[in-house]
């Protein structure tokens, strides 16, 4: 495993990815800049791995000074998460921004969450798996632990939430959905490990597993809100 | 016993435990007193199974002798039917397989599918050059669902393979014939085939493969016309219009085992369209059998067979084809197929017909005849495999004929085929 690169001390490291703010050309160039170190990144995470990438190749591989990369990331873990926060971004778009889904039932909707996910993982698959275990060990920020992928989760799992209070009756309150939107979150996980694991031409037995196992938990939640 | 832990996506049977927790499968739980009463019930299980395992039950059925003869003949003609797909799996699964949304390559395209499949489910669209069409697309990952499910009917039925109830050839025959259906490049070579094949057939309408639109999981086809049976008998058409039909549909029959040597191999009703200018539109092409040409010489020397059932010659004839397949024709089998000809064949076309001769199919007599020879012949465990699917298609076109109470000049047609 490769060193992790501890940030220079020349280059002033801001605490947090800043969001991107569609004001001016300065802004403009900022984001183009972020979206260069993150294609770097990704690119090397796939053919190198993780472990033994470093922020000095991501650097030359954007082709900016490695002082640069510290002033929008502070660790190549930063940048993985931005990956992440971007994955579920999109994912929750891909749900709101349909207007078709509105009306469509829970398990469609979920299906199109999950599905967006995977798709935008897909490119990445590599670097997926080596993050999977990587998050597992309890240091690490990209870990379940952090607090950074701690706010992440919660985001998933509040708009989860909201998906299940739209489209489920509200009726009595079942045991199960207390712990639904945060079981769905590991759900979620499992799909990953599957998808991470189907060597079936074009992850045909993902789709048919995310199709069968969400029409059975969402039915199970129904059950669950009937007593 | 492997499959056993096959998870829930990868078999049909997951798909029932799935519609056992909807609540939807709770149907009728107590056992109803008639016998025919409790058979339809087992019907309607075995059309929720859906799967495989529905078309095993088919088979099975026939030999065991379990049910009653008219709910065997309902049996015949269910269709296997996978889980629907909602549209975004639709749109998912269309884009995995042609690269690009259905939008973007059709004119237009309905979400909503208009008929189930039996591994998928069927959409309309509209080409860009504006002609209607058909678009069929496949569950995923159907195949490993199908290998699955007959992993465990394997394992499960050890006892019924030793004893030779369901013999070995018989589960093999089966299995490539429905994984065969997963394959849509090979449904669209037989679309192609039979289209050349059934082009002198003017009455018979065969879609046209659009190649463009088409990829291993997505089959785009011309739309075909007409109304299925139930739709067709409900508008009351005239006793003529139902012997053209009926003439047709046996003409059909005929002319694809004696003449293009491969048939239509799934009977269900959904599969055949028909028109009030009695014609008849064919769809769904993934059941195919091709036969080889000695079986069909074979079917050609016993079809009208001018003598004696119990003369050496036709014995003989019999023999010869066990023989070409190295096997040795038991004397129960030979004596069943002789009852076969005698109690059934012969009566519904005879050798040496009157020159007005028709045959009434409306009369069920027939096709109680036809269900008993079929099942003691089944039972004698004798039946070669490449036979299985025949039988289900013959009793599919018998089980249809009755229901049209068509007049069919049946030996005149039959004796069109036996001169190649």
């Amino acid at each position: 495993m490769a060193a992790k690169k501890k940030p220079s001390t020349k280059a002033k490291p801001r605490s947090r990815a800043v969001p991107p703010r569609p004001v001016g050309r300065r802004a403009q160039n900022k984001e183009a800049i972020r979206k260069r170190i993150v294609t770097a990144a990704l690119s090397l995470f796939q053919t190198k791995g993780f472990d033994a990438t470093t922020t000095k190749a991501i650097a030359r591989k954007a082709g900016i000074a490695e002082g640069t990369v510290f002033n929008y990331f502070k660790t190549k873990e930063d940048i993985a998460l931005h990956f992440f926060e971007q994955e579920v971004d999109q994912a929750i778009a891909a749900v709101r921004e349909n207007p078709r889904l509105r009306k469509a039932p829970l398990e469609e909707k979920l299906f199109t969450l999950v599905h967006s996910q995977l798709e935008f993982l897909a490119p990445h698959e590599r670097f997926i798996g080596a993050a999977f275990i990587h998050a597992l060990k309890p240091a690490s920020q990209l870990g379940i632990f952090s607090h950074r992928a701690q706010e992440l989760r919660h985001r998933y799992v509040g708009f989860v939430q909201e998906l299940f209070e739209e489209s489920l009756p509200k009726q009595q309150h079942s045991p199960l959905s207390w712990v639904a939107p945060e079981a769905f979150w590991i759900f979620y996980l499992g799909a990953l490990l599957y998808w991470l694991h189907d060597s079936s031409p074009g992850k045909q037995h993902t789709l048919a597993f995310l199709d069968r196992s969400l029409s059975i938990g969402v039915s199970m939640l129904k059950q669950g809100k009937r007593r | 016993m492997a499959s056993m832990s096959a998870d829930i996506a990868g078999s049909y049977f997951g798909y029932l435990l799935q519609r056992t927790f909807l609540g939807e499968a709770r149907r009728e739980t107590k056992l109803k007193s008639t016998h025919i009463r409790a058979a339809r019930r087992m019907v309607d299980e075995l059309q929720a199974l859906r799967g495989p395992a529905m078309k095993i039950g088919q088979t099975l059925s026939l030999q065991t002798g379990t049910l009653p003869d008219e709910v065997l003949a309902e049996l015949a003609t269910l269709q296997m039917e996978a889980p629907g797909m909602h549209p975004s799996l639709v749109r998912v699964q269309f884009k995995a397989s042609l690269g690009r949304e259905p939008e973007e390559i059709f004119k237009s395209f309905t979400l909503e599918p208009f008929a189930a499949a039996s591994l998928g489910q069927v959409h309309h669209a509209v080409t860009r050059e504006g002609e209607r069409v058909a678009v069929k697309i496949q569950y995923p990952g159907i195949r490993r669902a199908i290998e699955n499910d007959f992993n465990l009917f394997r394992a499960v039925s050890k006892p019924a393979q030793a004893s030779g109830h369901i013999p070995k050839a018989a589960i093999d025959e089966m299995e490539q014939q429905i994984l065969a259906e997963t394959d849509y490049e090979c449904e669209a070579y037989n679309i192609e085939f039979f289209q050349k094949g059934l082009a002198p057939l003017s009455f018979v309408k065969v879609p046209r493969v659009l190649r463009e639109y088409s990829a291993d999981k997505v089959l785009t086809m011309s739309l075909v016309t007409g109304r299925h049976l139930d739709d067709f008998l409900k508008r009351r058409p005239s006793q003529k219009l139902r012997n053209e039909v009926g003439a047709n549909l046996f003409e059909l029959f005929y002319f694809q085992q004696l003449n293009v040597e491969a048939f239509h191999a799934d009977p269900h009703w959904g599969n055949y369209l028909f028109n009030d200018d009695a014609s008849i539109g064919l769809v769904d092409f993934g059941c195919v059998k091709y036969f080889r040409p000695e079986s069909v010489e074979y079917l050609r020397s016993l079809c009208l067979y001018p003598g004696a059932t119990d003369s050496a010659d036709f014995r003989r004839l019999l023999e010869r084809h066990y023989e070409q397949v190295g096997e040795k024709l038991p004397p129960a089998v030979r004596r069943m197929l002789i009852s076969f000809a005698d109690n059934f064949y012969r009566k519904v076309y005879p050798p040496d017909p009157e020159k007005q001769q028709l045959f009434d199919f409306g009369d069920a007599a027939f096709l109680q005849d036809y269900l008993r020879e079929s099942k003691n012949l089944f039972r004698t465990k004798g039946v070669m495999a490449e036979f299985i699917f025949m039988g289900r298609a013959e009793m599919g076109l018998y089980q249809t004929l009755h229901r049209l109470r068509a007049r069919v000049p049946t030996s005149h047609i039959v004796r069109k085929y036996l001169q190649n």
